[in-house]
């Protein structure tokens, strides 16, 4: 039944890439699980559950949520992983208090149980106690060090109470965790032009767009280096105006090759334009281009 | 006092920025006209979605930002407003970023306005809209202290059409809209999303 291998495929791509398109994922799910064909999916039969629990609960479908966590539990009896996934089933329906005291509760039978402890956090996020939130992501992130997303994501609450240097600090930690990740290197440099830091900012930029070098001078830009070619032309045009910049809290130097980076910058993102169909925006950016 | 007046278009569009994103909060601004100048009502009849991704971070949307003010004088309109929604239902407050961005706006247009998105009312047929306007000559804004309520009659916030709400939901649930709507991050990952225009998402 190539309708089923075909859902198949697209649940494993989903949960390979981290995906959160929920409705469709809920919708692909169901056609699974109705075909009864979940138990010749071996080890695989379990990600699929809790895949389709999480995709569930997100359109509010706690009824499918709740026949895939049964399966679950009764298959991982006392499993930190299927405690943890009853626990974010709660907080669909259960008051904060509750949730929050479930979570302690876990944290208390196995303390090494990060993921209880994620969960708190966000909950008290949702809750909009990011003071607690911060403290408590911070207590984590000093028993667990190499937690990268939890780094990002002290940073992004730092970023929403406006503490950029903290934002900043934390995003340092994700990178040295995850040095790789171009993405990580983008939040710092938005960070960063944010704080007002706009040399540190066209830095970064500038490295995301190193990592992203897979292609020839010539070539289009595409995904990712756009938007930081975009980003570095935002810095390079103001430093570019204010010729003695003294301004950058890192102490980062302007690059002396300012100008040729401008031109070069201008250039990138106008190329960015000139495929068929990215002509229509082309006038309005070269026009933003040539502006103040 | 202005009044103000949001035309279908402008609310669907809001909405299914909403809907594309449930669980991150979103943000854009608002194109219309006021004529005559000043005194008139601010027809509010188009809305530009500027971001779904670091929604607290700046370059992108100073960059978007100016972009759209570009594409609204292009057609004869101004930026006359802000949106936002939260990805939680009980938060209707205008984020800091959201009070720069309004502020900017308003340099440029005196009765700019923002709406902050109620959750709880997205799918019913009321407004989901909460108007917020700044306290006299500060950067400090409020939600709109009118006797009448926002969007009931004789109120000076209304739909251009009452059915817009419905209408929106209805777009969403049976046609999946949104899906076929982008703001100016997907633009930033494709160049080819009409994030300035949006005309694939409307009836």
């Amino acid at each position: 039944m190539s309708n089923v291998q075909g859902a198949l495929a697209k649940l494993a791509s989903y949960r390979a890439k981290n995906t959160r398109e929920s409705r469709q994922t809920f919708e692909t799910g169901l056609l699974v699980l109705k075909s009864g064909k979940t138990s010749g999916l071996g080890d695989e039969e379990w990600s699929f559950y809790e895949q389709l629990i999480l995709s569930a609960l997100d359109i509010g479908r706690i009824d499918v949520a709740d026949q895939c966590l049964t399966k679950l539990s009764v298959k991982f009896p006392e499993s930190p992983r299927v405690d943890v996934l009853n626990g974010i089933r709660m907080e669909a329906t259960e008051s904060p208090e509750k949730v929050l005291a479930y979570y302690d509760h876990l944290m208390k039978i196995d303390p090494a149980n990060v993921s209880a402890w994620r969960r708190r956090v966000s909950v008290l996020r949702r809750l909009g106690r990011l003071d607690k939130a911060v403290e408590e992501l911070n207590e984590l992130l000093d028993t667990v060090y190499t937690d990268s997303e939890g780094w990002l994501e002290l940073a992004d609450m730092y970023s929403l109470c406006n503490q950029y240097p903290s934002a900043l600090q934390a995003l340092s930690h994700a990178l040295l965790l995850s040095p790789q990740n171009p993405f990580t290197f983008l939040q710092f440099a938005e960070t960063a032009y944010t704080s007002g830091d706009l040399p540190l900012a066209l830095k970064m930029y500038l490295v995301v767009i190193e990592m992203n070098d897979s292609e020839d001078a010539d070539a289009i830009p595409l995904g990712i280096s756009v938007r930081a070619w975009w980003g570095a032309k935002l810095c390079t045009r103001q430093l570019v105006l204010s010729s003695s910049y003294h301004g950058s809290p890192s102490n980062t130097p302007v690059p002396k090759n300012l100008a040729l980076l401008d031109e070069l910058a201008t250039e990138r993102v106008l190329t960015a334009y000139s495929g068929e169909k990215g002509v229509q925006t082309r006038s309005l950016v070269s026009g933003w281009m040539s502006g103040r | 006092m202005a009044s103000y007046e949001v035309a279908p278009e402008a609310y669907y569009k809001i909405y299914f920025h909403a809907a594309k994103h449930p669980h991150k909060p979103v943000n854009g601004v608002l194109l219309g006209t006021q004529n005559p100048p000043r005194s008139g009502v601010v027809k509010i009849v188009d809305s530009v979605p500027l971001l779904h991704h670091w929604t607290s971070l700046s370059p992108m949307m100073e960059i978007g930002l100016d972009l759209a003010i570009q594409h609204a004088e292009n057609e004869r309109l101004q930026v006359v407003g802000y949106y936002q929604a939260c990805e939680r239902l009980d938060e209707v407050v205008l984020a800091p970023v959201g009070e720069r961005v309004a502020s900017k706006v308003q340099e440029k247009f005196e009765d700019a306005i923002a709406f902050v998105v109620d959750g709880q009312k997205l799918g019913s047929s009321e407004s989901a809209l909460v108007p917020y306007l700044p306290l006299p000559s500060t950067n400090d804004w409020r939600p709109a202290s009118d006797a009448q309520q926002p969007f009931t009659p004789s109120s000076r916030f209304q739909l251009q059409s009452s059915g817009s709400p419905a209408e929106a939901a209805r777009l969403v649930n049976e046609v999946n809209q949104q899906f076929a709507f982008g703001d100016f991050d997907d633009h930033l990952e494709d160049v080819t999303i009409d994030w300035l225009r949006n005309r694939a998402c409307l009836p």
